[in-house]
């Protein structure tokens, strides 16, 4: 289905033909084609003549026209490094550590991480599989999210449902499989050289690299993926906060690094070297993380990003920073995947987001400037792969989105366009997946055995499996056969709103190790 | 339903359907039957089971390559197999293949079973399309043997209802002359040879059991369709011969016992054939409790003369109290299966009756227990001893399966402790992982003490697997003596899988399982199970935990065990006898002591007072706002008691 909306567009392209600078915006429209990729981009009304330059006119002929008038339209978000496994779960601190981690081997091994982290998530996996990824992208949508990493590790591809699980994403069946390979695990260097080699031929792989203080013990990752010959352009490091600026020169054809600014200062109180990157020439991408160190989504992130280059003076512009969620993030994926994405422009995937412009502003304010301070509350609509998932009631309705649900951000209503994971397009409310997710909290035992034997039946009579997902972060120290002796002690916390709200705010005040630099995030929010 | 009703029900059951139809009778899954007349209400339930599948040449080159990877890619015992009894079952299995689509459908599966009955190893069973899963061969009575083992008499202990057998000569006590016209105790030895267990004593017992009872599911079945039997009366009455049809029953499950696909059933060590046929057994011999069984109710077993205690898990305990002139009353305590699903509900049935037995002394029985859920095995041992107990540990077989199996994602929870040490083998030559408890210590500590008084475990060749755990635990924890009916238990080490869950666990893997044809599976061993204390390291397959040896008398097998009992209480009557009781009221804790010479007290896990010295009687301290609260006895430095108790203080 062909999609046309129209408002102040927001490219951030280098395509010269859409616009003089990456930095510009114009009124416009960006035409999203049968293919589900950007037609066009076109300024003004001149987009008709653009099309039917092009010979597509045909396929736009009844495609229904979103007018955000001088609201934003910006490239889709795309979150490079999360834990989908791990979003419901609120943020996690262990009692009375006055000391930050030293890096990401020490703080799983904490008494209250199992069962703060592992256990909660794994009765979510276990008995709500599609529920909880659900959940996850419905939160990375609410944000603008229209591609996110971190698909916890499933029995079926992740492909072509909610936003793009960079992961599983296959095009419609375009690319292949295993383009984008990851690993949130240290690897041996055994594997490492088979990824270096698979990278070599073509994969993306996204690695979570010298994650902790920079002085400590973890900096040997970074040198291990160097030794196996794994510091190349396809390479997208997440963290190396462990990695002093000296090391970045030994990658010589720079990849990217996936910055999470959050996770960074309330775990270790320090964060990656990113003017060190940048100077050495590496892309740089913001990632939210994981429920419990990190902000809700990538838009949450970017302000953290702000904060973090303020009080720092990096002295990153708005433009910078939304080129991290957007563009340069954009760029990777469009190695692995052939295609553009993060950028509007001819040929690039027909994701884009809405966001309300700042009408307090001045009459032509800065449209990065906009996106940086906006909230969930400024995010409009949401299309992915030319298909409106989510935005408010006209948007939606205009952009003949078809099998809404009602869901309330932050007491304001949007639509939802959600189908069940295995239901042939039968809908699906984000009540109906709170609800079951709210039943594995009130009882995780049964619903983990029941889901467990469901599981089993279904092997017995050789009926296709039903969906499985696997924990991708470190379990931590638990008896052998990984959980408590009764499931029944499983305490899962409350579901965390898909939205940064006052309780996130407020338990950021007073605990992790940022010395109060996050406190500034719910400045954004009031 | 009334008792009349009831009674017509439960003689259906035992009655089931004649091997000769079962074998060779008109199937009721095909076509209708044209005998059949009328329907609906009042028509007689169809017990027939249906007949066996057909397997084509793809079918059984399927199970072929499924057994030649699981036997060689992650069956724990294979090294010990082949070191023991100079076999290689991968070989055979590939040789097997090569001729597979010439034999016969018979010859085939027979083929199949002797490579795998060869490894000798209950837990390790090769299950054809078996009609109906469940189904077991029965004679309607139990033998059992007294006397030496190499002079053994062989006696009817039990016999089913009247109307399974036609000569009403042929009752409990009769003395067993042939079997088939061969002399009884060569007939038990020519069916030894075709049974698993490592040592001589162990193939015996299981033969024994197994000459009256055949798990279908496990095993072929019998090769005659009635036996024709020689027995006297005893002691020297006429000899006499009958005639006695082999049934085919369905002996179902307990509803406590563990569910497939649960949590627990991955915790598995038993002898699916043993339990099936225990559970025949019930049904044959204890209608009623089989009947309590189905339906979940408590009840008491129904032996002639004695008194049990009520309980609603009948099908795993049996609990009573036993005279004794010279010992006083004594608990006796049957565990006949650890097969439950809820080791917490078996372990707190435990408890509670262990407060109705006496103090004096208990007799733990395990004879006959073919083992089941693990944890239930190890965590019930705390609660004989003030030791800590440490739990046996288990390996997996060091091989790319296996680190397949534990690298993949979605078995994290479940092998990743195991996962350094099985790369680490490929390094160190090591034919193992590292072995790590199945019971986490903490799980078998978390209640600690409740029976004070001294115990003794009784076991024999068919005390299996989980029952093989336990008496190794109370052995290698130092809780009490082993008496052993036989030379040692019969030595069943490992947690078993069945092909279902070994399908699901390599999903994803580059071993990924093809589906068997219907009806077809196998269990097999996957962790191997190593004794802690004193044995520390040391195998339970093959080898068994020995014990004091005991030969059983005719009174045992007629009189409720009597000798054993009366042997078991001169054992207990040589410990020596502590006792501590611990009362607790709204403002004292009140300890009494017998035999104790120094009480330490805990609270929340902290020493509460210096060490106090003590005489018998009674002391009492002021009720501590602590959430738990322990006591320590010892006996000239040696601690002999401990009890721990919650306060719920707050």
């Amino acid at each position: 289905m062909s999609l046309i909306v129209a408002g102040r567009i927001v490219p951030l392209t280098k395509d010269r033909k859409v616009a003089q600078s990456e930095n510009a915006s114009f009124q416009g429209r960006v035409w999203i084609g049968d293919d589900d990729r950007i037609a066009a981009v076109s300024r003004g009304t001149a987009g008709a003549v653009t099309i039917t330059n092009s010979g597509r006119s045909a396929e736009f002929d009844n495609a229904p026209v979103v007018d955000v008038g001088n609201d934003l339209v910006v490239p889709g978000f795309i979150d490079l490094h999360s834990h989908l496994a791990y979003a419901p779960l609120p943020l996690w601190t262990e009692p009375d550590r006055t000391v930050p981690f030293q890096h990401h081997d020490i703080w799983p091994t904490r008494p209250t991480y199992a069962e703060s982290i592992s256990w909660p998530a794994y009765a979510f996996i276990e008995a709500a599989p599609a529920e909880l990824l659900a959940y996850a992208e419905i939160r990375a949508l609410v944000g603008g999210t229209t591609s996110i990493q971190g698909s916890p590790p499933s029995n079926r591809p992740l492909d072509g449902w909610l936003v793009r699980n960079i992961e599983d994403e296959t095009l419609g069946g375009e690319i292949g499989r295993h383009q984008v390979l990851a690993s949130t695990l240290t690897l041996k260097p055994e594997q490492l050289g088979a990824r270096a080699i698979s990278m070599r031929q073509g994969a993306t792989f996204i690695y979570h690299c010298a994650e902790g203080r920079p002085d400590s013990i973890v900096q040997r990752e970074y040198r291990a993926a160097h030794a196996a010959g794994c510091l190349q352009r396809r390479l997208v490091a997440i963290h190396t906060n462990a990695v002093d600026s000296a090391s970045y020169d030994t990658w010589s054809d720079p990849g990217a690094i996936v910055w999470s600014p959050f996770s960074n200062l309330w775990l270790y109180g320090t964060t990656t070297d990113v003017p060190s990157a940048l100077g050495r020439g590496i892309s740089l991408c913001i990632g939210s993380d994981w429920g419990p160190s990190g902000t809700r989504n990538v838009l949450g992130e970017l302000k953290v990003a702000s904060l973090v280059s303020e009080a720092k003076g990096w002295g990153f512009s708005p433009f910078d920073l939304v080129k991290m969620i957007t563009a340069n993030p954009g760029d990777v994926l469009a190695e692995a995947w052939q295609r553009h994405a993060g950028r509007l422009q001819p040929g690039a995937l027909g994701d884009l987001v809405v966001i309300a412009s700042d009408a307090e502003a001045a009459s032509r304010p800065d449209p990065f400037k906009s996106i940086l301070r906006a909230t969930e509350a400024d995010v409009r609509l949401v299309v992915v792969n030319g298909k409106p998932l989510y935005g408010t009631e006209q948007l939606m309705q205009q952009a003949s989105a078809a099998q809404t649900s009602r869901i309330s951000v932050n007491g304001e209503t949007r639509r939802l366009a959600l189908t069940r994971f295995e239901g042939n397009d039968e809908p699906w409310s984000y009540k109906d997946v709170l609800k079951r997710l709210e039943e594995v909290r009130d009882d995780p035992k049964a619903t983990i055995e029941s889901a467990r034997r469901l599981a089993f039946a279904a092997i017995r009579t050789g009926a296709p499996p039903p969906l499985r997902l696997a924990l991708d972060m470190p379990t931590g120290r638990v008896p052998v056969g990984g959980l408590p002796k009764d499931l029944s002690k499983i305490i899962v916390p409350p579901i965390q709103p898909l939205e940064h709200d006052e309780a996130f705010f407020a338990s950021i005040h007073g605990r992790g190790f940022h010395e109060g630099l996050l406190d500034g995030l719910s400045e954004f929010y009031s | 339903m009334d008792d009349q009703h009831a009674a017509a029900s439960l003689l259906q059951a035992q009655t089931g359907q004649l091997l000769s139809d079962f074998l060779l009778g008109e199937s009721p899954g095909g076509e209708p039957r044209r005998r059949e007349r009328g329907g609906g209400r009042g028509r007689r339930p169809d017990f027939r089971i249906p007949k066996a599948q057909v397997l084509d040449g793809g079918e059984r080159l399927q199970i072929i390559d499924t057994l030649i990877a699981v036997i060689g890619g992650v069956y724990c015992h294979l090294p010990q197999k082949r070191a023991a009894y100079a076999l290689d079952p991968v070989q055979a299995l590939q040789l097997l293949r090569a001729q597979v689509v010439a034999l016969s459908e018979g010859e085939f599966h027979l083929a199949l079973t002797s490579i795998i009955s060869g490894l000798r190893d209950a837990h390790t069973r090769y299950s054809g399309p078996a009609a109906k899963q469940g189904a077991v061969a029965a004679l309607p009575f139990l033998v059992e043997q007294y006397g030496p083992y190499d002079a053994p008499t062989f006696v009817v202990s039990k016999v089913s209802a009247p109307e399974l057998i036609k000569d009403a000569r042929f009752k409990s006590g009769v003395i067993l002359e042939s079997w088939n016209s061969i002399p009884f105790a060569r007939a038990v030895d020519l069916h030894a040879d075709r049974e698993t267990g490592g040592r001589p004593d162990a193939r015996r017992a299981r033969a024994l059991e197994s000459l009256t009872f055949r798990a279908l599911e496990c095993g072929p079945p019998p090769d005659e369709m009635a036996v024709d039997i020689a027995y006297r009366a005893p002691p020297r009455g006429t000899l006499r011969e009958t005639r006695i049809p082999w049934r085919v029953v369905q002996p179902e499950r307990a509803q406590i016992n563990h569910q497939p696909g649960s949590r627990a059933s991955r915790y598995i060590a038993a002898d699916p054939a043993a339990e099936a046929v225990r559970r025949t057994k019930k049904l044959m011999f204890s209608g009623n409790v089989w009947e309590a069984d189905r339906s979940g109710t408590a009840i008491a077993h129904d032996e002639k003369r004695v008194k049990w205690i009520r309980t609603r898990f009948q099908d795993a305990l049996a609990a009573r109290i036993v005279k004794n002139s010279s010992s006083g009353d004594l608990g006796y305590l049957r565990i006949w299966s650890f097969d439950v699903e809820d080791d917490d509900a078996f372990i707190a049935e435990v408890m509670r009756l262990l407060d109705i037995l006496p103090d004096n002394g208990l007799i733990l029985d395990l004879r006959g227990n073919p083992g089941g859920l693990i944890w239930a095995a190890e965590r019930l041992l705390q609660l004989f001893t003030p030791n800590t107990i440490k739990p046996a540990r288990f390996s997996l077989l060091a091989s790319p399966m296996t680190r397949a199996m534990a690298s993949s994602p979605f078995n994290r929870m479940e092998f990743e402790a195991w996962l350094p040490s099985l790369e680490a083998a490929i390094a160190t030559g090591e034919p193992y992982s590292q072995p790590l408890p199945l019971t986490d210590p903490a799980w078998c500590n978390d209640i600690g003490q409740k029976y004070g008084g001294p115990v003794v475990c009784v076991v024999d060749p068919n005390t299996y697997s989980a029952g093989d755990l336990f008496a190794a635990g109370f052995v290698d924890n130092e809780i009490g003596p082993v008496v052993c009916v036989g030379e040692a238990t019969g030595a069943g080490g490992a947690n078993v899988w069945t092909h279902f869950d070994l399908r699901e666990a390599l999903r994803g893997t580059s071993f990924e399982l093809s589906v068997l044809p219907p009806d077809v599976g196998y269990t097999l061993a996957i962790r191997r199970a190593l004794r802690c204390g004193a044995a520390d390291g040391l195998p339970i397959e093959d080898l068994g935990v020995p014990g004091i040896a005991y030969e059983m008398t005719l009174d045992d097998l007629l009189q409720e065990n009597r000798d054993l009992i009366a042997f078991c209480a001169g054992l207990l009557s040589g410990i020596p006898r502590t006792v501590m009781k611990v009362q607790i009221d709204e403002r004292t804790v009140s300890i009494t002591t017998r035999g104790l010479d120094e009480l330490e007290t805990y609270m929340n896990g902290r020493p509460f007072e210096a060490v106090r010295r003590i005489s018998d009687g009674a002391h009492q301290l002021p009720r501590p706002d602590a959430e738990i609260i322990e006591f320590v006895g010892r006996r000239n430095g040696e601690i002999c008691q401990r009890r721990r108790l919650g306060l719920n203080a707050g």
